[in-house]
């Protein structure tokens, strides 16, 4: 949840001083609990998202063998597509919160995996290869913020001429023509595959164990880091953030960093999942994780959004996947259906905010 | 004597070939309520901005305590302990009313992590003492979700505590009710007494008149009246204010010549 939940205070209990009731009214009870999420990005998608799995649930249990959702073998691919998506989606919603997009994102993340698989493929030590990763990862990010801040102009311009280039980079690092560099077989160890991707029963893969911990980080970040509140001062009014002496541009910049560093991550999942990569084939990515932002919530404005709304978005975006793929309907509605959901969330999220306290 | 608190010596603002401010001089002294008056686009705006730190003057020197400041911006200002109430009240829509009062400033632990229930109950606490404002559920409440006089009383709830040695309040008293205005004038008073002065920016000449103890009239860009509250009227600040230098030569040429008269 976005805040935490507070405890009832008693006042007047008997025994207890009575203590003088003040206008700003601090009593607890749910309507307030309620009172003070509704709007802010994660409670609407929270329901909906319970509402879809209840459905999933409920098709599952009254005919398993032609929608098996809870199977083995659906949720191990669901609990391996969620968690890098999620990172991406979690990178692009702090962006978005500090009110800029990355549309090189997949590129980026491309580029570190391509770089990942090379190296650990030529027998480096895996921890070296992701400190790599999230090191150019942040790298390449950083580049992005140094130009939308030095010059002023629309990250959204900005980032997707740096898509452009990097897409081309990562041909370069290739050789034009060559083969898409790939980790044997019996080169990847057993160790990090278990570290990355062990089955924790049912089907569930270790990725998620990873999403679950970066985001448990990135939400103290966001929600209770005084840093993490800059990011949402300077997305909702840049001119107030430097009127209280917040520079605006080291925030942006954390932003992008932060962004960077998990598509670095991102790429270590897939990277060590897939074991090879054709360049530019991660083309897309960017939009499916701005996706799941909005539909957990973040406004297009900046300065709103929430990363447990995030990660129920990417949920979303991959449970809808799940149901193309179980009840068999040609893949290109998967295409539909996200493009829709977008749609219908950017409606249902701006409605929702204007009924915010 | 000891030097004032702050002074502005032949301060110049252009925005291209726009003078806003022209030649101004000033000075705020320790324990003072300053009114700076003046009509719309006399330029008493961008003499805040220039107190404040977030615009820099064209020319001109900026003293504090007697010393120059050399390369000033908003935060050598905050450093100093000047606090700002702006006009567009420089608050956050998106956060909440908590969040818009300790931006940039949170108490954290030593990790960064913020005391969110410790913040929320000195929110309320300053809204309920500080500024009278009828409609404020909760701390947590999104600013973008109050009304206008709501969202400047979170504003000078804001300023006033992390008051410290200068509040600057830019037309405060615009969106308030009549009760919080007097609430927040008697409130500076009670400022004043603790150490802290105050610039009240507004052109609202019976609040000014109410609480300052001296006078600075603007017009176009220049300062043409500065004198303290027993050497001044209603009526001297009113022809300034309205009538410029005009004015004010016209009060003054017609009360000489009452005085003639009566003579």
């Amino acid at each position: 949840m976005q805040t935490e939940m507070s405890v009832p205070v008693p006042s007047g209990v008997a025994g207890g001083p009575a203590s003088p009731r003040t206008r700003v009214a601090e009593h607890h009870s749910l309507t307030t609990w309620f009172r003070d999420r509704r709007g802010r990005g994660a409670l609407e998608v929270t329901i909906l998202f319970c509402l879809l799995q209840l459905g999933c649930i409920i098709y599952w249990a009254i005919d398993p063998k032609k929608f098996a959702y809870l199977s083995a073998a659906n949720l191990s691919v669901m609990s391996q597509s969620i968690p890098w998506l999620g990172l991406l989606a979690i990178g692009a919603g702090v962006l978005m919160i500090a009110g800029e997009f990355d549309l090189s994102v997949a590129m980026n993340m491309g580029m570190c995996e391509l770089v990942f698989i090379r190296w650990y493929g030529s027998g480096r030590s895996a921890w070296l290869c992701a400190a790599i990763c999230i090191v150019l990862g942040v790298a390449i990010a950083s580049i992005n913020a140094l130009i939308v801040n030095t010059f002023h102009i629309p990250s959204f311009i900005a980032t997707l001429g740096m898509a452009s280039f990097w897409w081309g980079m990562q041909n370069k690092y290739v050789g034009s023509g060559g083969p898409a560099p790939r980790i044997d077989d019996a080169k990847l160890s057993p160790q990090l595959k278990s570290v990355i991707s062990a089955n924790l029963g049912l089907g569930i893969r270790g990725q998620m164990l990873w999403l679950l911990g970066v985001a448990a980080l990135v939400w103290v970040f966001m929600h209770r880091h005084k840093l993490g509140n800059h990011i949402f001062a300077v997305g909702g009014n840049e001119n107030a953030a430097r009127a209280i002496s917040i520079n605006p541009r080291r925030v942006k910049w954390m932003a992008f960093a932060v962004l960077g560093a998990l598509a670095g991550l991102a790429a270590v999942l897939q990277g060590v999942q897939q074991r090879t990569l054709i360049p530019g084939s991660t083309a897309g990515y960017e939009l499916e994780a701005i996706a799941g932002a909005v539909i957990g919530g973040c406004s297009l404005r900046g300065g709103k959004g929430s990363v447990f709304g995030m990660i129920l978005g990417v949920a979303f975006v991959k449970t809808f996947q799940a149901i193309v793929l179980l009840s068999s309907l040609p893949a290109y509605y998967l295409k539909v259906f996200i493009g829709l959901m977008t749609v219908f969330f950017v409606i249902i999220n701006q409605f929702f905010e204007s009924k915010a306290e | 004597m000891s030097a004032p608190l702050l002074e502005l010596r032949n301060i110049t603002k252009t925005f291209g070939k726009n003078m806003a401010v022209k030649d101004v001089s000033l000075a705020i002294g320790q324990n003072e309520i300053v009114g700076l008056l003046g009509d719309n686009g006399a330029g008493k705006s961008t003499v805040v901005r220039m107190i404040s730190g977030v615009t820099k003057p064209t020319s001109g020197e900026y003293l504090w305590n007697g010393s120059a400041i050399a390369h000033l911006s908003r935060s050598v200002t905050e450093g100093l302990g000047v606090e700002t109430i702006f006009q567009d009240s420089a608050l956050v829509d998106q956060m909440t009313i908590t969040r818009n009062i300790f931006m940039g400033r949170e108490m954290t632990n030593r990790l960064g992590l913020m005391k969110v229930k410790k913040m929320d109950a000195i929110s309320s606490q300053i809204l309920d003492s500080v500024v009278t404002i009828e409609g404020i559920r909760s701390p947590r409440q999104l600013v973008g979700s109050l009304s206008g006089g709501q969202k400047q009383a979170v504003a000078i709830a804001r300023a006033v505590h992390f008051k410290r040695t200068l509040l600057v309040l830019d037309e405060p008293t615009s969106a308030l009710a009549v009760r919080a205005t007097e609430a927040l004038l008697a409130y500076l008073g009670q400022l004043k007494a603790e150490g802290v002065s105050s610039i009240l920016v507004t052109h609202n000449l019976h609040h000014a008149f109410q609480v300052c103890d001296r006078h600075i009239v603007m017009n176009h860009g220049e300062v043409i009246l500065d004198v303290r509250k027993e050497d001044t009227t209603v009526e001297e600040l009113t022809a300034a204010v309205v009538g410029g230098r005009v004015g004010l030569d016209e009060l003054r040429s017609g009360e000489t010549a009452r005085r003639d008269a009566t003579r």
